[in-house]
């Protein structure tokens, strides 16, 4: 019972300009002919001065915006992308699954499991689509390695690091605010390698364990964690250890970046998604002129497509429900000292 | 300078390295070994015992490369013989053995050091000279990786006898990270074995890898990962060290001071690729020797091994229990445990 689409354009609207994504997916979305953009950012009264948020930030990257949600419901929109703090996706996605659209929602899906579920049921009642944001899983560098292990290339799986080390977030505060964001590094940076182990082992995680401080950045002030390892026994025996820290220094010449090496029977690979760059330096220092493929654009491409074509876009809300309630047991984890059993 | 005698107990592939290392600073080196000596001799122009007590009457230094639940014995006789003792490691299979050595060693007045060769390895020594110089602020979050095709020997895959890649091949990381950001509070660790591609059935699992997490007192955590891989898989080791005001990076496979690009390839080794720079082994050996002689302390101690083979021991303890073990390495080193 998927929600009719109305032929001609798709009317997609970007929820909050919270996450900065949000200025890549209106390029993205507003570059397409099949799609009618709208966006709305109620919530940046709220927000630090500061802060390019609501109707300058909409005017900013050139798309049409709405004061409200209601002015949105009211547009009856097809589709929307969520881009609000962390601690407000689920009721998001619950107040546009219930008037009918489909959705995409920044990672992690909630701050609770509970949130969480509540989003996949509103979806499943709605009959509506519900995506999560993991841009990763589009990088050609993890779809080799897909094929790869799909092929047998590496034998059994035995073993997996996955490092996703950034800059920490700062031109947004709430990234290290634990209500709206619902923790520190540990909620930031460990669902995208987590996604890739769902979708590579495509089996449970049965124990997890995890240490972390806050010795990175402490002398901003920070309350939540910024260094975090976080170690996984799946089901079948394989272990994976992510690397989540914010622990790439401001004076690096980009932002971070997010390694996966897997090691099976047959050897290892590694990928390393934003290693592709043009090296030098300028006045400043170091240069990093990234190139290849514009992960954020194939994801939003696999959004529409599926929605056009009536089937579930992948990464789907599973996905951003079982990466949650790995970074919940690792925060329980580093609560107790001890392993949580899942 | 009196030409160093040598004496070296075993014949496997360490000693591959520790021979030339000792024949560059010019000693002259017997070997015994329950099998494979007359072959080493033959290949490094060494002398050959017949038994341990004719090495050790015939050797100034005594230098230990067997398996590694002999380390205690040999050390021990070798200690009462009043020789200067290098040992690889790691120093002894249990803590309550590596004490057992302490505890010879000291009564006998005699020095021993542990093959913490990695800390000879230029790239590490210059890793912890910077962190030591505040290069990078506090330590906040260290990763290791040490990884190629398993070793061929049967008896590195008896936990038992080796106590498997933890306490073999992972210590040398165990050992970095506490060098690198002080002592540990706390070990967990997971590890995961496969049969080799190929390999019969009741064969021992020859692909092992093991993650261990440790915490430190000051606050900062490092994560180690360390896979025995299938035949042919290149050796490689990397590490990354994030403090609060940088982060210092290598890979092995990183390092470009020489690239080959020749048709004909370049054989397989076991060992890790030899680099352009100075062997770390003779490096390691020099150190030694140099303290043998009366020179400086080196920059490992025979308690810096015992306290690596006790972090491996939490970790196994760790493997077993599914849980997060406390660790204190002032424990280590006072409690009263009696060597049996």
């Amino acid at each position: 019972m998927t929600a009719p689409i109305r032929p001609g354009r798709l009317r997609v609207a970007v929820l909050s300009f919270a996450h900065t994504h949000a200025a890549s997916y209106i390029r993205h979305l507003a570059g397409r002919a099949d799609v009618e953009l709208l966006t709305a950012d109620p919530d940046s009264a709220q927000s630090p001065e500061g802060e390019l948020r609501g109707a300058a930030f909409a005017a900013a990257h050139g798309a049409a915006y709405a004061d409200s949600y209601q002015e949105v419901l009211d547009w009856r929109p097809d589709a929307v992308v969520i881009c609000s703090e962390n601690s407000k996706h689920a009721g998001l996605v619950q107040q546009f699954a219930a008037a009918g659209a489909h959705v995409l929602c920044e990672k992690p899906l909630a701050t609770s499991v509970a949130d969480a579920e509540l989003a996949l049921e509103a979806a499943a009642a709605a009959g509506v689509r519900l995506m999560t944001a993991f841009p990763v899983r589009f990088s050609p560098a993890y779809q080799e390695l897909r094929g790869m292990v799909r092929a047998g290339e590496l034998g059994d799986i035995v073993s997996v690091v996955g490092t996703n080390n950034g800059w920490m977030p700062s031109d947004r505060a709430w990234f290290t605010d634990p209500e709206l964001a619902g923790g520190g590094a540990l909620v930031d940076h460990v669902v995208h390698c987590a996604d890739l182990l769902d979708d590579l082992l495509g089996v449970p995680a049965q124990r997890i364990h995890a240490v972390s401080n806050r010795i990175l950045h402490a002398q901003r002030g920070v309350t939540v964690e910024t260094g975090g390892l976080v170690t996984i026994t799946y089901q079948g025996g394989v272990i994976a250890t992510i690397d989540c820290s914010w622990s790439q220094p401001a004076s690096a010449p980009t932002w971070g970046g997010l390694t996966f090496t897997v090691t099976g029977t047959k050897g290892s690979v590694r990928i390393d998604p934003f290693a592709s760059h043009v090296g030098g330096f300028d006045a400043l220092g170091a240069a990093w002129l990234p190139y290849g493929a514009d992960l954020d654009s194939l994801m939003i491409d696999e959004f529409i497509s599926a929605i056009q074509a009536g089937r579930q876009p992948q990464p789907d809300g599973g996905s951003g429900l079982r990466t949650l309630e790995i970074v919940k047991a690792a925060q329980a984890s580093v609560a107790s000292g001890q392993p949580v059993h899942c | 300078m009196k030409q160093i005698r040598v004496g070296l107990v075993g014949s496997g592939g360490i000693t591959h390295v520790h021979v030339p290392a000792w024949l560059e600073l010019g000693a002259t080196v017997t070997v015994f070994s329950l099998e494979g000596a007359e072959e080493l001799a033959a290949q490094y122009g060494l002398s050959v015992a017949a038994s341990l007590q004719e090495l050790l009457a015939g050797a100034d230094i005594v230098d230990i490369c067997t398996p590694t639940t002999s380390h205690r014995s040999i050390a021990v006789a070798a200690a009462a013989a009043g020789k200067d003792i290098v040992c690889e490691k790691p120093v002894g299979r249990t803590v309550v053995d590596g004490k057992a050595i302490l505890g010879a060693v000291r009564e006998a007045g005699v020095q021993l050091y542990p093959g913490h060769v990695v800390r000879y390895f230029p790239a590490y020594a210059a890793a912890k000279e910077a962190v030591d110089g505040g290069r990078v602020g506090t330590p906040a979050v260290l990763r290791f990786n040490r990884g190629g095709a398993g070793p061929a020997s049967p008896w590195f895959y008896d936990v038992e006898q080796s106590g498997g890649i933890i306490m073999d091949q992972m210590i040398h990381d165990l050992d970095q990270a506490r060098w690198l950001a002080g002592d540990i509070t706390a070990v967990y660790a997971v590890q995961n074995t496969a049969g080799a591609d190929g390999a019969g059935d009741g064969e021992p699992a020859r692909i092992v890898s093991a993650h261990v997490t440790l915490t430190h007192v000051a606050g900062a955590i490092s994560h180690i990962q360390g896979v025995w891989g299938p035949p042919g898989m290149d050796f490689r080791t990397s590490f990354d060290i994030a403090g609060d005001s940088g982060a210092l990076r290598f890979d092995s496979a990183a390092d470009t001071s020489v690239v080959r690009n020749l048709p004909a390839g370049v054989a397989d080794s076991y060992l890790p690729p030899a680099g352009v720079e100075e062997s770390p082994y003779l490096t390691e050996i020099r150190e030694f020797a140099d303290a043998f002689a009366g020179g400086a302390a080196p920059r490992v101690s025979l308690e810096d091994g015992i306290i690596a083979v006790a972090i491996a021991e939490a970790a196994l303890e760790s493997l077993r229990t599914g849980q997060s073990v406390p660790f204190s390495t002032t424990h280590v080193l006072t409690s009263e445990e009696v060597p049996s």
